[in-house]
C-alpha cells in the first residue's frame, strides 16, 4: 500500500478520468518515510483543500492522493489508522466518513 | 478482530516515532533548547509553569497506568501489541514533562512532594474513574475512558498549549509537538477498536455513557480550577511583557482573559467528545458546569 486511496467506487468513463497529482513533500515526519508526502498538516482558517485531499476526522491530518478524490472513495489514514469513505459534505466539499 | 490494525507493526511505528519525528530529540525537544529565562526570573510564571507541568505528568502517569493495564485486559493479539507501543509512548510522555519540572529547577529528591503539592484533585478524580474500570479489566469502557475521553482531551489540551507557547517558548512547543503526534494514533486506535467494539457489547452503552459524563465534569473542574484567578495573565501585563499572537481555534489567545480561554477550550474538548463518541454510537452525555 502506497496512495491512501484504497479503491475508487466507480469505473470511469475515458472523459471522466481523474486529474493526477504528482506529490511533494510537506515537512510530515509522523508515518514512515515513503508514506509522508501523503499527508499534511491542516494550517487552520486560511487553508483550502485541493481536489485530491481530504481532512481525517479523527485527527485532522489532510490525507493526499495522486488522484483527484471522488464520493465513494475509500481512503487510509496511516497517522491514525482510520480507514474513510469520501462523501460530499454539505458545503459542497469533501469530507470522509469512518468506516469502523 | 481488529481490522484496521492490520496496516500498523511495531516497526511501522519504529519508523514513525523514534526514527520520525523524534528524531535527533532530547525529552522530546531540540538539543541545546531551554526553558525562557523569564520563567525563571519571575516567581509567579515560574510557579504557573510548576503548576501546569505536573498537571501534565498527572495525567500522564494515569495514561501509563490505564495502557498498560488493559494489554492483558485486550481480546486481540494486534490491540495487545498497540497498547504496547501506546505504553511506551505515555511513560515517554511522564518521562518529558517530569524533565521540565527538573528544567524548571526542581531537585529530583523533591520530585514526588511537588507533585502532590500542586496536583489538582480534580483530575485526580478523573484518572481514579478510568482507572477503576482498568483495574476491573473492563476492556470496552476503559478503552473509551483512555482513548477517547483522556486522550481526547489531551490532544485538544496540548494543541491549545502548542499555540501559546509555539513563540513564546519553543523548547516547550517542540515536547507538546511530539505528544501531538502520539495523540493522533492514541484517540485512532479508540475510535477504531470501540467503533466495532460496542456492536459487540451494546449493553455496555449506559456504563460507559455514565463514565464519560463523570470524567467530563472532573475535566471541566479542572479546566475551571486552572483558568480562574490564574494571576499569569496579569503577571505578563504588570511586566508590560508582550504576549506574542496564539491563534488557535480561530481565536487569539493572547488577546484573551483566562476565563475566556477556559470557556474556548471546554467548548472544543465537549463538541470534540461528542463527535467522537457519536460516531462510535454512543450517545455523549453533558456534564454538570463547575
Amino acid at each position: 500500500m502506497t496512495d491512501p486511496l484504497e479503491s475508487a467506487e466507480i469505473s470511469e468513463k475515458p472523459d471522466t478520468q481523474r486529474q493526477r497529482f504528482v506529490l511533494d513533500e510537506t515537512g510530515f515526519d509522523e508515518v514512515p518515510k515513503r508514506f509522508r508526502k501523503f499527508y499534511r498538516k491542516w494550517r487552520g482558517p486560511g487553508d483550502s483543500l485541493a481536489a485530491n485531499e481530504v481532512i481525517c476526522p479523527v485527527c485532522k491530518v489532510v490525507i493526499r492522493s495522486t488522484r483527484e478524490l471522488r464520493p465513494g472513495d475509500r481512503i487510509y489514514c496511516m497517522p491514525c489508522m482510520s480507514r474513510l469513505i469520501v462523501v460530499m459534505g454539505e458545503t459542497g466539499m469533501l469530507e470522509a466518513l469512518v468506516a469502523y | 478482530m481488529a481490522d484496521f490494525l492490520s496496516a500498523y507493526s511495531i516497526q511501522n511505528w519504529l519508523e514513525s516515532c523514534p526514527q520520525g519525528y523524534l528524531e535527533g530529540t532530547e525529552f522530546g525537544h531540540q538539543p541545546g533548547e531551554s526553558e525562557p529565562e523569564l520563567l525563571a526570573q519571575n516567581k509567579i510564571l515560574h510557579e504557573e509553569a510548576l503548576r501546569t507541568t505536573v498537571q501534565l505528568v498527572v495525567g500522564e502517569r494515569c495514561a501509563l497506568a490505564a495502557s498498560s493495564g488493559l494489554i492483558n485486559a485486550a481480546p486481540d493479539e494486534a490491540s495487545k501489541r498497540f497498547l504496547a507501543t501506546q505504553t511506551l509512548d505515555e511513560a515517554r510522555h511522564v518521562e518529558i514533562f517530569t524533565q521540565r519540572l527538573y528544567d524548571l529547577g526542581v531537585a529530583r529528591r523533591d520530585l514526588e512532594s511537588v507533585i502532590k503539592q500542586y496536583a489538582n484533585h480534580n483530575l485526580v478524580k478523573f484518572a481514579g474513574v478510568l482507572l477503576e474500570k482498568v483495574d476491573k479489566k473492563d476492556f470496552v469502557a476503559g478503552v473509551v475512558g483512555q482513548n477517547i475521553v483522556l486522550e481526547g482531551m489531551a490532544f485538544t489540551v496540548f494543541e491549545m498549549m502548542h499555540a501559546l507557547n509555539e513563540q513564546m517558548n519553543p523548547k516547550f512547543a517542540h515536547v507538546l509537538s511530539g505528544t501531538i503526534a502520539d495523540e493522533r494514533r492514541h484517540v485512532g486506535f479508540g475510535e477504531n477498536r470501540i467503533g466495532s467494539l460496542i456492536k459487540e457489547f451494546p449493553g455496555k452503552r449506559p456504563e460507559i455513557e455514565r463514565m464519560q459524563k463523570e470524567m467530563s465534569y472532573y475535566m471541566l473542574a479542572t479546566f475551571a480550577d486552572a483558568f480562574r484567578n490564574n494571576p499569569a495573565a496579569a503577571e505578563f501585563d504588570k511586566l508590560q511583557q508582550p504576549q506574542a499572537h496564539a491563534k488557535w481555534q480561530g481565536v487569539d489567545l493572547a488577546e484573551m482573559p483566562p476565563e475566556q480561554m477556559e470557556s474556548v477550550l471546554a467548548d472544543t474538548v465537549l463538541k470534540e467528545f461528542k463527535v467522537r463518541l457519536g460516531r462510535i454510537g454512543i450517545e455523549y452525555q453533558t456534564p454538570a458546569r463547575p
